[in-house]
């Protein structure tokens, strides 16, 4: 991306931190603490882990909570069916869903935000082969198209990654292609190409910072469906694989001690999902009022 | 999809206590627009309905096309009826064949038609009908079956003779237990309707006649009374397909089925402790086993038959069976080959030994075990393999478990992708011989390699024709499987369902190796 | 206009082309339906044979060639499990889907549009953030899950609802709750910011001056302007439940459409996965394609835009 030294001195284009500078007392602060918790937890999880969240003993299997009879304060919140410590699993799994999702929707992110600029700013063919594969794709449900991913790659933690990604992409690359079409009328656009700046600079510098405040309330609302996929994939047999502790695995597995009275198998990392989920949803319809006013009809 | 495990704590009185407070706060808060809203229970008085794990096929009304699952039979042994079949005293019952009469050198075989046998529309079974459904079959094996058989005569209405081109020992083995050749359909109905008519309307020889059919949602048979080895005792049969486990149970303890099938781990136990519900195991024809496909690698550790070895010895087969399975599966030495199964042999029990394997391993020159890589597994079955991973690390052998998608699995097993360690599950029919054939010798479907001292006992004994001989070789080959643990074997599955308090005789394991009830004559109702 | 349907149109033909190539590989890649069909370790002979049955031994060109011959002569094919045409299977199983959309529809306004008045009325006070979060509750919970809880609750324990299968409408209550809570919280949303708009227009503005109780305001006038687009998203959505209930199908035994293509992924019946993959997509691409025909109807300036 070569940027031709312009001498010619520009128009700044409207000031992106303007937008961000929200009043940092008006963020909701239940969900934003939630999801820093759940960061936290991610990011120490050698530390705070009690036990070794893989392997466990078959004599200890579905212990209850320590507050139930049978229960102990070596397992707070009791086993699963392999004797694995749950707290430990809770606990090494936010790092897990922290990864699958954040990662899930910087891929999808990523790759949605740079097609959908090529596509909206070069028009032409560009434009034409973006945009129909981007409709192939969204006329494929997402499930079928993830569950046909998995297996030709094989389910891993970071396949799982990549999986979701590449399903998400085209909700960016739609909504994206949309605003850089009316930017691109822009006068700042007008005066750069009238300066000599070549497109890819254009794109990189002028386009792309007026569009990211869109696909950061994508991201933030695309991570609910990114975590809530990842669950549903488990429950279909194509998910984070065993093993490894995931919230969305857990559940899963757990599933069938919920009718048999084995409640925290699921119960926790049900709530732990809920938890997450629903923060990054009120905090991205936070962020959208807040920073994109456009986007209020999605 | 999900891993089943049973569990050995007492049933946690809290967590039941917990949600029936819970009940009773809704059921305070909607009480009022509850009356009436209770759903009938379809227990009428003269039919068991069966919640079927997979989804019902019109392919299974049809012998011809027998694909070489065991599902279809499910369906097949109520509708239909074979000359010759397994049945609960013998792997080879005669049933529409009132006689089996081989000739002393093994080409002919001659059958005799039961005298009385009808099909559902009252047309007699014939010989004719006997060649017919031979001749057009269609399914697994079907090119062998052809190349072997010579010829097929009707002396008369009711004998059958099969001419076969040179003896061949397995025939019966093939024709009435391995494949749908000798299950018998009316030729003249079949004419008349075409193959499609009779997938949409099948008549068979069986103890229940088709009433009504919606494709992966529900059959509904009837009872034939004409049906000649017995009367059945229940009217109506019901099959709802219900994919969840979790809810097939629901649907059991609510008497919405009075069968559920496949119902494991910790559901299973439930099951076993809920009053008026009944477990039933099926042991079924798929050993569970590891294979090590770089044994002929010499660079790999598992080239050391003593780290294989020591792989075996740490599966805590017994400890697995009881979480898993609730201790009904059979634990075996034969990896490959089922119990029961034409020329199998008995190999020793397999040892749990963790110290012996680390020694082992040290011996290998592995006194701190060695990664592994990745276990593959079918993710139907990556309850058992977290067991064994589990089981391997506790002697130092690290590995990381890999479930795919069976589809997918089986296919890359297949084109010989994989490496490390493959957790299969052999469940083909036929016999110590086929299983031999695609899982130790070269070129097999599933061998990676092959040792050649096999390969040519294989190349004798598949032109042996003398049985004693034959077997001899089949046991050595079999013999020096486990001897070099060419795989570690685990379990023969065990295949876990339910009953309700309504069923007397559910069929459950009385045809060895088959996973469902059967046969249906002989199911009742309790109290009949 | 005429050339901006027909551009529309051609482009929609193009979306179906490339799905169904895009099918047809994906299914062929990642599986061997024969492989399903027998247990593993068959012969060689015997999975050869049934290649041949299923027209699989020719050269991946020539099968596609005539998925697209049949196709066009609206067959789509035969399929290999259940050994009948899936256009059949398909028409079997539409009814249960649609009813089951139909129904989580009802689920999904009833849950979504209160709560989302109740939000753009009482914007940051206890009501807001209570009707967001129920709403929002159904997105956050994966749906077999939910299912689960629902069978345990009214079958199991209350013993209210009959706990799977397709019959009665007391069958439906529980996966269309399942499924229908799911989608309330996008009705939610759109209710809440296009009432917030609609409160804010002039129109409304007027309506308060000439003195009307605020309550006829809302329900008389903000309401019925505001809900236009939320039944427009209710129609895409109701397209879009038709063709995703895989989860809730399969917990609840639905005999609908979505159990039929993911049985049909997992024993690799190819015709059933392109069928009815190529149905959905067809589904939504027409739905969009209408939706763009509206707009571009409404509002000339999109026509020059795209």
């Amino acid at each position: 991306m070569s940027a031709p030294a312009d001498v010619v001195t520009l128009p700044s284009p409207p000031r992106v931190t303007r937008r961000w500078s929200v009043r940092l007392a008006d963020v909701p602060v239940v969900p934003a603490t939630i999801l820093l918790i759940i960061a936290l937890v991610a990011i120490f999880a050698n530390q705070l882990a009690p036990h070794d969240p893989e392997v466990g003993s078959l004599t200890a299997r579905f212990k209850p909570p320590f507050w139930q009879s049978g229960g102990s304060a070596k397992y707070l919140l009791g086993t699963d069916q392999l004797g694995r410590d749950v707290l430990s699993r809770l606990i090494f799994g936010a790092r897990v869903s922290m990864v699958v999702g954040i990662m899930a929707v910087i891929v999808a992110g990523v790759v949605g935000t740079a097609l959908g600029i090529l596509s909206g700013y070069l028009r032409g063919w560009v434009d034409q082969v973006i945009m129909r594969i981007t409709d192939t794709w969204l006329a494929l449900p997402a499930l079928t198209f993830a569950i046909f991913l998995a297996a030709i790659v094989g389910p891993s933690m970071w396949n799982i990654v990549i999986i979701l990604g590449i399903t998400y992409w085209t909700r960016y690359a739609r909504v994206i292609r949309g605003e850089v079409l009316s930017l691109r009328e822009r006068e700042f656009v007008h005066l750069a190409i009238v300066a000599g700046c070549s497109k890819w600079s254009i794109m990189a510098r002028h386009i792309l910072p007026n569009v990211i405040n869109s696909a950061i309330v994508l991201g933030s609302l695309m991570l609910g469906v990114v975590i809530i996929t990842e669950a549903t994939l488990s429950f279909l047999g194509v998910g984070v694989p065993p093993p490894q502790p995931a919230w969305g695995l857990m559940l899963s597995d757990g599933k069938q001690g919920l009718m048999v009275g084995y409640w925290w198998l699921t119960v926790f990392p049900g709530c732990c999902i809920m938890l997450m989920v629903l923060s990054a949803n009120l905090l991205g319809d936070w962020l959208r009022v807040k920073l994109d006013p456009q986007l209020r009809q999605l | 999809m999900s891993s089943g495990l049973k569990g050995r704590e007492p049933y946690p009185a809290g967590g039941t206590s917990a949600i029936r407070r819970r009940d009773l706060l809704v059921a305070a808060g909607v009480g009022l627009t509850t009356v009436g809203l209770r759903p009938a229970v379809a227990a009428s008085p003269d039919q068991l309905t069966w919640g079927v794990h997979v989804s019902l096929a019109p392919t299974w009304f049809e012998p011809a096309e027998a694909s070489g699952i065991i599902t279809p039979f499910m369906v097949l042994y109520a509708l239909h009826d074979a000359m010759v079949k397994p049945m609960p005293d013998t792997a080879l019952a005669p049933s529409l064949a009132e006689s089996v009469n081989a000739s002393e050198d093994g080409r002919t075989y001659e059958f005799v038609v039961r005298e009385g046998a009808r099909f559902h529309n009252g047309d007699p079974v014939t010989s004719a009908d006997v060649k017919f459904s031979f001749e057009r079959y269609r399914g697994i094996a079907n090119a062998l079956l052809k190349a072997r058989v010579a010829a097929v005569d009707t002396p008369d209405a009711r004998r059958v003779r099969f001419q076969l081109k040179e003896a061949w020992p397995d025939f019966l083995t093939f024709y009435a237990t391995a494949t749908g050749s000798g299950w018998v359909v009316p030729k003249a109905y079949l004419e008349k309707v075409g193959d499609d008519g009779f997938k949409k309307a099948p008549v068979g020889a069986g103890p229940y006649k088709f009433v009504s059919f919606t494709p992966g949602v529900e059959l509904v048979l009837e009872a034939f009374d004409g049906y000649w080895r017995k009367k059945p005792a229940v009217k109506r049969l019901v099959f709802k397909v219900i994919p969840d486990e979790g809810t097939r149970l629901a649907a059991l303890k609510l008497g919405e089925i009075d069968i559920a099938y496949s119902v494991r781990g910790e559901l299973a136990e439930q099951l076993r402790k809920t009053p008026g519900l009944a477990l039933k195991p099926a042991v079924v024809q798929a050993p569970f086993c590891l294979y090590f496909p770089d044994q002929w690698d010499e660079k790999s550790p598992w080239h050391d038959a003593r780290v294989r070895k020591a792989a075996s010895l740490a599966i805590d087969r017994k400890g697995t069976n009881e979480a898993l399975t609730l201790g009904h599966s059979e634990i075996t030495g034969n990896s490959i080959v089922p119990r029961g199964y034409d020329f199998y042999w008995q190999p020793p029990s397999p040892e749990y030994d963790p110290d012996k394997a680390k020694r082992l391993l040290a011996e290998a020159g592995f006194p701190r075990g060695f990664d592994a890589g990745f276990y593959f597994c079918d993710s139907s079955y990556a309850n058992v393999g977290e067991s064994v991973v589990d089981n391997l690390l506790g002697v130092g052998i690290r590995s990381k478990l890999r479930p795919i998608e069976r589809a997918a699995f089986i296919k890359e097993f297949g084109e010989k992708k994989y490496k490390n360690i493959i957790q299969a599950g052999p469940g083909a029919f036929g016999n110590a011989a086929t299983r031999i054939e695609a899982h130790l010798v070269k070129g097999g479907v599933f061998s990676y390699g092959s040792y050649p001292d096999i390969d040519t006992l294989y190349q004798q004994q598949a032109g042996e024709m003398d049985r004693a001989r034959r077997e001899a070789l089949l046991f050595r080959i079999q013999e020096l499987m486990v001897e070099r643990t060419i795989y570690a074997p685990i379990w023969q599955l065990a295949f876990l369902n339910g009953i309700g308090s309504r069923v007397g005789e559910a069929g459950f394991g009385r045809i060895p190796l088959f996973p469902y009830t059967s046969p249906y004559e002989d199911i009742t109702l309790k109290g009949t | 206009m005429a050339r901006f349907i027909s551009r529309r149109v051609a482009y929609c033909l193009l979306s179906l082309f490339l799905l169904s190539l895009t099918i047809f590989l994906f299914v062929r890649v990642t599986g061997d339906p024969a492989a399903l069909l027998v247990e593993p370790g068959a012969s060689a002979a015997d999975i050869a044979a049934i290649h041949h049955r299923f027209g699989l031994d020719r050269p991946l060109w020539v099968q596609y060639g005539l998925f697209m011959w049949s196709l066009a002569h609206g067959d789509l094919g035969q399929s290999f499990y259940y050994q009948t045409p899936v256009l059949d299977l398909y028409l079997s199983r539409l009814p249960n889907s649609l009813v089951l959309a139909s129904a989580a529809m009802v689920f999904s306004l009833l849950i979504g549009i209160p709560s989302g008045i109740l939000a753009a009325v009482r914007v940051g006070r206890f009501w807001d953030s209570a009707g967001k979060v129920f709403a929002l509750l159904g997105l956050s919970l994966p749906s077999f899950w939910v299912g689960l809880v629902l069978i345990l609750l009214f079958s199991v324990y209350l013993r209210w609802l009959p706990s799977s299968g397709a019959g009665t409408p007391l069958h439906l209550i529980m996966p269309a709750f399942a499924l229908g809570w799911y989608f309330a919280a996008a009705h939610m949303r759109l209710t809440r910011s296009s009432m917030l708009e609609v409160l804010g227009s002039e129109y409304i503005k007027l309506a308060r001056l000439k003195g009307l109780p605020e309550s006829l305001v809302i329900a008389k006038h903000a309401f019925k302007n505001a809900l236009i687009p939320v039944i427009t998203l209710a129609g895409i959505n109701l397209v879009i439940m038709v063709n995703v209930a895989v989860v809730v199908e399969t917990v609840f035994a639905w005999p609908g459409i979505g159990r039929l293509l993911y049985e049909g992924i997992t024993f690799r019946d190819f015709p059933v996965v392109q069928g009815v993959v190529l149905l959905a997509g067809a589904m939504i691409v027409i739905v969009n394609l209408a939706i763009d025909i509206l707009y571009a109807v409404i509002d000339p300036r999109i026509r020059l835009e795209r």
